[in-house]
């Protein structure tokens, strides 16, 4: 009874994690570049969700219609105008630069917004469903739902599109992807758009169920950070076995040791990936 | 023997008078170090024309060159009458020119097909349109039609070669320009290969070929240019090469028997 319900959780919880990862993840992959202000992207997206359900009575669902082209056209002019500039200087320019744009925008959240830790609540609720005696509240099955229905959208379009099999040209191989045709530059663009929409779109689905502070962009960042390492870099099924394998760590964590241990678990595990594992799950091995 | 270029501005020739490229003192290099020193060179329609030389002659410096991947630093390149020096590679592509670069760099993780499509990146056509060229390609070769879904990095160096080529093909070039053709493959491979470039050539398509195997090349080619530390030190018909002393000695002193 406990095992299934701590299965349910990390099922739940991990396809959220991939969620908030793969944007991270492709830009990442694909730019070389770490991107700090994915956490500040994702609680950006759930104060939008909160805001248009508060202010204007939109349900979060058409929040994510509104977060995936704004945070698409807000990422690609980021990466078109700032990050372009210093794509080709080594990795450390390029992570104090979204350091410190993260600083920017998580600043501007807290003078905006406030500290405070809000709530998303529907109204009416959403209920609950039992599943195998296990209660599972509706709205965490929805947001699981659209984060998996998410991540196998960014498959589809990498795998079956023209610009997706672009973005993984440029990943693979820059010098024979400019040999086609490719410009590699907006290419970029549109993988940081690309990563941005998705972050946006994983908070929207976030301030369902978490509280929202521009203070947990940091424990946003290390989820995706954690996930990345555990499942391999830059392939959507590397996130998802990375979501799925943090989730169910912290929810074993969280019963035998506590929530509040549960938490160093998972970078206990992610030091021991490091060393052990690298390349992650189902990550290449040599792949930078 | 190559158009010299003084004939090619008198009156106002047809377009078909207007070699495929045509180069004139190319210089170029990275950074600091130049590499060539003022190439010319005639690559003609609907033949097929070799560059050969040894290892660090500057061969595939003068492909990168030629394909926009490093800029010139003097000269110029001209493709039926149209001035292509400062192109990039998108725009040598739109005009029908594609680089099939040394070592094969196929996308390796991904399938054949998907190798193939992005050698068709550059144009904005239908899918029945690529459907056809898919089709041609895997006519041309057919070991690909087989393997079509596996990844590129799972296939032998000469079925990589043969997905090269096609995904040059795929981008419905007029000038094919493969670096390194036979590197690492087998005899009977590189036969093929060569087949499949006669037939290509007696369809029309214009060839410039990069080889270090002298013999299989100037076998091959129409026209054929020797380069050496950078610059263009022999250049002649294949067969007439093929039977001078001193390209023998030079090149093929190995194979003498």
């Amino acid at each position: 009874m406990l095992a299934i319900q701590v299965l349910i959780n990390a099922l739940v919880l991990g396809c959220l994690y991939a969620c908030i990862a793969i944007g991270f993840s492709l830009v990442w992959g694909v730019l070389n570049v770490i991107n700090l202000i994915h956490g500040s992207f994702i609680v950006l997206g759930a104060y939008l969700a909160w805001g248009a359900y508060n202010a204007l009575g939109l349900s979060p669902w058409y929040s994510l219609l509104i977060a995936a082209p704004s945070f698409f056209v807000f990422g690609y002019l980021l990466q078109r105008l700032l990050l372009n500039r210093v794509i080709t200087a080594p990795v450390l320019v390029t992570l104090t630069l979204t350091f410190g744009l993260d600083l920017i925008l998580n600043n501007a959240m807290i003078y905006y917004f406030k500290a405070d830790y809000r709530k998303l609540i529907l109204n009416p609720p959403t209920g609950s469903v039992s599943i195998f005696d296990v209660v599972v509240p509706v709205d965490r099955l929805i947001a699981t739902a659209s984060a998996l229905a998410l991540t196998f959208l960014l498959y589809l379009l990498l795998r079956r599109s023209k610009v997706g099999r672009a973005i993984v040209a440029v990943r693979l191989d820059r010098d024979a992807a400019v040999l086609m045709g490719v410009n590699v530059k907006s290419i970029y663009a549109v993988a940081f758009g690309l990563g941005a929409a998705l972050a946006g779109c994983a908070g929207v689905l976030m301030a369902l169920i978490f509280p929202i502070s521009p203070l947990t962009s940091s424990a946003y960042l290390g989820k995706a950070f954690v996930v990345c390492v555990l499942g391999g870099l830059g392939s959507v099924s590397g996130a998802l076995a990375g979501g799925l394998l943090l989730a169910l760590v912290e929810g074993v964590g969280s019963v035998y040791l506590g929530p509040a241990h549960a938490v160093t678990l998972s970078f206990v595990l992610l030091i021991i990936f490091l060393v052990v594992r690298p390349q992650g799950l189902l990550g290449r091995k040599g792949f930078e | 023997m190559p158009i010299s270029a003084s004939n090619m501005h008198n009156g106002t020739p047809p377009v078909a008078d207007h070699p495929m490229l045509e180069l004139n003192q190319v210089c170029a290099g990275y950074g600091e170090i130049q590499v060539l020193w003022g190439i010319d060179m005639v690559v003609r329609s609907g033949e097929i024309t070799a560059l050969i030389g040894s290892n660090g002659a500057g061969k595939t410096t003068l492909m990168r060159a030629l394909s926009g991947l490093i800029p010139l630093t003097s000269g110029k390149y001209v493709s039926e009458g149209v001035d292509l020096s400062k192109a990039t590679a998108a725009q040598m592509l739109a005009h029908g020119i594609v680089h099939v670069p040394e070592g094969r760099r196929l996308f390796g993780a991904m399938s054949i097909e998907d190798n193939l499509l992005m050698g068709a990146y550059s144009r904005s056509v239908s899918r029945t349109e690529l459907n056809r060229d898919l089709d041609r390609v895997y006519t041309t070769f057919p070991k690909l039609r087989e393997r079509r879904n596996q990844a590129a990095a799972t296939l032998s160096g000469g079925e990589q070669q043969m997905c090269a080529i096609g995904r040059g093909l795929m981008s419905a070039p007029r000038l094919l320009m493969i670096d390194e053709l036979s590197l690492g493959l087998s005899p009977l491979l590189v036969e093929q290969l060569v087949a499949a470039l006669r037939q290509l050539n007696s369809e029309g398509m214009s060839i410039l070929l990069v080889e270090q195997d002298v013999t299989t090349a100037l076998d091959l080619c129409h026209h054929a240019y020797i380069m050496d530390m950078g610059r263009i030190v022999r250049t002649g018909q294949g067969a007439e090469l093929l039977a001078d002393p001193i390209i023998r000695d030079a090149y093929l002193g190995v194979l003498e028997d």
